[in-house]
């Protein structure tokens, strides 16, 4: 069976690419205090959103708001309540905050944006060029753009480190392909559209929750009706759940941690033990080359190597520790029913998500991280996609990066991203002997805010700008 | 030592009595039971147990439903030995609890009206599961233990490279020395219950074989009504409201286990009723012989659960004790077993259309999710003896001990050694 094709016209850029062309971006956070200016405006803005029909555009603009700034935007509280629930109620409730791992330190009352203290986070407008100069520009226009009524709560600036996240890993190798789009590969990383866009048949050949309104709500017929075959317009459809978090990364802590770790037993630092720790928490060696395919040292021809699975020569996780940060984020097929098998990539592929994140601050070298030169403010935006947050989004952080007993391990939660606490300090390290295992692992990631955002259609944009 | 024995009090509450009560339980816990008023802890060997409120209803009748005080626990010491303890040490506990039920006796009961009391309340389930039937509380507390030390002793004598035969005996040095009881084989059910055990097996089968003929000829009959019923019935998705939701995820994932409770009117009809109470023995049947072995039917997060008709089988609910979140749950009975969950399940009001008893139903991802949801009642007190172990850990643990005993081949020992 053919499945629908997606309407790129009507879909935002940021869902069919990450403009990785575009390597200067930032992130402006909106405030909405009066409905009209907030309507005036995203009527102005919404002509100039780029869609996933535009190929390598020399700028882009996205916009996605919160359902409070829906809210403030005048959609009908009983209209929203259409939405999924976690959208609806944010990141901030007290289970969201136990499931996230937002305790502590990390608890959104602490956060400078998006929890208890600062202005209202109602909407995001993600902006890239292809370089700095270029981007001023183009954020100087936006903001003279904003009429009274509309400001900015908080700019999120971000840095090229080119493809390196802040720790000094190659980052963003593995995304799913979303089906219908002209970027294809392999059948078990191919995902259906509906797993990432309101409104298309999701795995489980099902359409996830969306808003479908009475088409007396919409006369002059703005919005694309349902694609089930009902009369009603979706103002859901082509929109995508977009998810963002600011991830302060201790680089120093997380160096100076691993250089302790392996040191020899004269006191001096091992540089080979170092990175191979560190290697083991990720699950990949700097360059990128997959631990899997690359068990001993690190490969640079493997920096993109992405074509590979686990059972069949890595089941005990005797090269990729089951516990490490790529294996835990995306098991591939290692986990129950039948691993190794396609129905393991089939429940995997209900688990995905589209990053769409970029890394913020100064980038630092390991040798500078370990002689405690770590004061700026350095990490990543985490930005992902998808339509079903709970299943998606929340699930990959509770059930498995935050979760110290993922696939059957004891107290072991992500050595990289996951709270330490209460559970979950320790990393193990499976051989073809006895175990390697270091434990009192800290936390090297703080949450300095976040949101649930909606990316609409843009015909949704012209609906919302266009409401009374 | 028996096998895990199971306690089910329902008990009507005193109309205008359930918020006093609600607001009672409420201070025993927020998620896990705090100990207060009815301490578990103070009872032999409990695996698990919680206490719930059922609000009132009315069936489709409209006749009224009352509100009930639900008491449930699993434990390994007889039924009697449980009720007499729960009566001896948490005698003023039950008081205040079943204080607000319909007939409890005034004033200061006694030890033996109290214990009439309980018994008198005590319903039959319809279905149990146990993760791993024969295996105790204390065993599993024990197991743990002895992995902790042995990982704590691994630590600190590292074995870089050393060969599996001198690993292992040097944790059994270790084990000799501090935990002796390990280097045994853990208790086992005694002989007569595990006769008992083999007779239910075979007998069961014995009895129902002579029905076949009359089964096989009823079957297009039975099929041809089910499909009737399939067809009306009414599955109406309803969203469960937000603040429900939030209620309900309040007292969720505190520890790495999580308590479920579901309550559901069984559909009116006498067919569906009967085919509830068959289906029910059978699955208890299969439950208790063969997915006895921490796997139930692809599910391998289930610690216990139970299935229990309430209200003259008007009400049914459904009890577990499972590890992870609601939402892997969910997602592993749809991804795993949703044939199972349709099976009986779709027997209650408001389910997920089925067809054949087995297909669709819950393979409808976000219509199960909120069936669920808008089902659930809230477990606030709720107290499980080993919160930190999920049933793998738990499985893990025992395979660890069992391979301290006996002599090993080469390949075994290297695996076990792999496996610490």
């Amino acid at each position: 069976m053919t499945p629908a094709p997606l309407d790129l016209h009507d879909i935002q850029g940021l869902v069919a690419r990450g403009y990785g062309h575009l390597s200067a971006a930032s992130f402006l956070l909106l405030t909405i205090e009066d409905a009209a200016a907030g309507r005036r405006w995203l009527s102005d803005v919404s002509g100039a959103v780029t869609s996933a029909e535009a190929r390598r555009p020399n700028r882009a603009l996205n916009v996605a708001f919160t359902s409070k700034g829906l809210e403030r935007l005048g959609l009908e509280r009983r209209t929203l309540e259409l939405f999924s629930n976690e959208f609806v109620t944010g990141m901030t409730t007290p289970h969201r905050t136990r499931i996230l791992g937002d305790l502590e330190e990390n608890a959104p009352a602490r956060w400078e944006w998006g929890g208890e203290i600062g202005p209202s986070v109602d909407a995001v407008l993600l902006l890239y060029a292809l370089v700095d100069r270029e981007l001023s520009l183009f954020e100087a226009e936006q903001t003279a753009a904003l009429p009274q009524g509309v400001s900015v709560a908080r700019r999120l600036g971000t840095s090229d480190l080119d493809g390196v996240e802040p720790f000094g890993f190659r980052d963003g190798v593995s995304q799913p392909f979303v089906e219908g789009l002209s970027k294809t590969g392999p059948p078990e990383s191919t995902v259906r559209a509906g797993e990432f866009l309101l409104g298309y048949e999701n795995e489980y050949g099902l359409y996830t929750d969306r808003p479908l309104l009475d088409p007396s709500t919409d006369p002059a017929g703005v919005l694309p009706r349902d694609a089930a075959g009902s009369d009603r317009a979706d103002l859901g459809r082509n929109g995508s759940y977009l998810v963002l978090r600011q991830l302060r990364q201790n680089v120093g802590r997380f160096w100076q941690f691993v250089d302790v770790a392996t040191r020899r037993a004269d006191g001096s630092s091992d540089l080979a033990a170092r990175v191979r720790l560190a290697a083991k928490m990720v699950g990949r060696w700097p360059s990128g080359a997959p631990l899997t395919l690359a068990p001993d040292a690190d490969d640079p021809a493997l920096a993109e190597a992405n074509d590979f699975a686990y059972h069949e020569h890595d089941r005990q996780g005797a090269r990729c520790p089951i516990g490490s940060h790529i294996r835990r984020s995306n098991p591939r097929d290692s986990l129950d029913p039948r691993p190794g098998s396609a129905r393991s990539f089939e429940i995997n592929r209900r688990h995905r998500l589209l990053r769409r994140g970029r890394e913020y601050g100064p980038p630092l070298s390991i040798e500078q991280a370990l002689a405690g030169d770590d004061s700026a403010d350095r990490g990543l935006h985490f930005i992902c996609l998808n339509a079903n947050i709970q299943r998606q989004f929340e699930f990959v952080n509770h059930t498995w990066l935050n979760n110290p007993k993922f696939a059957d391990l004891y107290d072991d939660a992500d050595p990289l991203v996951a709270p330490s606490a209460p559970y979950g300090g320790t990393f193990t390290m499976p051989t073809e002997g006895v175990r390697e295992r270091v434990t009192n692992v800290p936390r090297f990631v703080s949450v300095r805010g976040g949101a649930y955002f909606l990316l609409p259609g843009l015909a949704a944009l012209r609906y919302l700008a266009a409401l009374r | 030592m028996p096998y895990q024995s199971a306690l089910t009090i329902v008990a009507p509450v005193v109309p205008g009595a359930v918020d006093d009560l609600k607001a009672l339980l409420a201070t025993m816990g927020d998620g896990v039971a705090n100990g207060s008023v009815l301490d578990f802890d103070a009872l032999s060997d409990v695996h698990f147990a919680r206490l719930i409120v059922v609000d009132e209803d009315r069936d489709s009748a409209g006749e009224p439903l009352p509100a009930s005080l639900i008491l449930l626990s699993d434990f390994d010491v007889s039924v009697e030995t449980h009720l007499a303890e729960l009566v001896d040490t948490a005698g003023t506990g039950i008081d205040r609890l079943f204080g607000h039920c319909e007939g409890y006796p005034t004033g200061e009961p006694t030890r033996q009206e109290r214990l009439e009391y309980l018994t008198g309340r005590r319903v039959k389930e319809a279905a149990r599961y146990v993760n791993t039937t024969g295996r105790a509380a204390r065993q599993i507390r024990q197991e743990a233990e002895l992995r902790d030390a042995i990982e704590d002793s691994l630590d600190r004598s590292p074995h870089d490279g050393a060969d599996p035969a001198a690993v292992r005996r040097s944790v059994r040095k270790l084990v000799g020395q501090e935990l002796a009881w390990a280097r045994e084989p853990a208790e086992r059910p005694g002989l007569l219950a595990r006769v008992r055990e083999l007779a239910h097996l075979v007998a069961i089968p014995l009895l129902l074989l002579p029905l076949l003929p009359l089964a096989l000829l009823a079957a297009p009959i039975y099929a041809f009504i089910l499909r009737k019923h399939e067809r009306r019935d009414q599955a109406p998705h309803e969203k469960p409201g937000e603040e429900l939701v939030q209620e309900l995820a309040r007292l969720e994932d505190h520890v790495v286990q999580n308590p479920f409770t579901a309550l559901g009117h069984i559909k009116p009809s006498r067919f569906r009723r009967l085919s509830l109470i068959v289906i029910l023995f059978l699955l208890n049947y299969a439950t208790r012989h063969f997915f006895n072995r921490g796997n139930l039917a692809g599910v391998k997060t289930i610690h216990f659960a139970r299935w229990v008709f309430i209200d003259d089988r008007r009400r049914m609910f459904f009890a577990s004790n499972y590890d992870g979140s609601l939402e892997s749950y969910m997602d592993d009975f749809i991804d795993k077993v949703a044939w199972g969950l349709n099976l009986v399940f779709s027997n209650g009001v408001g389910y997920p259309k089925t067809r054949w008893l087995v297909f669709g139903g819950a393979k409808d991802e976000l219509a199960l999710k909120d069936y669920l949801r808008l089902h659930q009642v809230p477990t606030g007190v709720w107290y499980s003896a080993y919160g930190r172990l999920t049933a793998v850990n738990v499985k893990q643990n025992e395979r660890i001990r069992a391979g301290l005993q006996g002599n090993l081949s080469p390949k075994k020992e290297r695996a076990w050694v792999q496996s610490l």
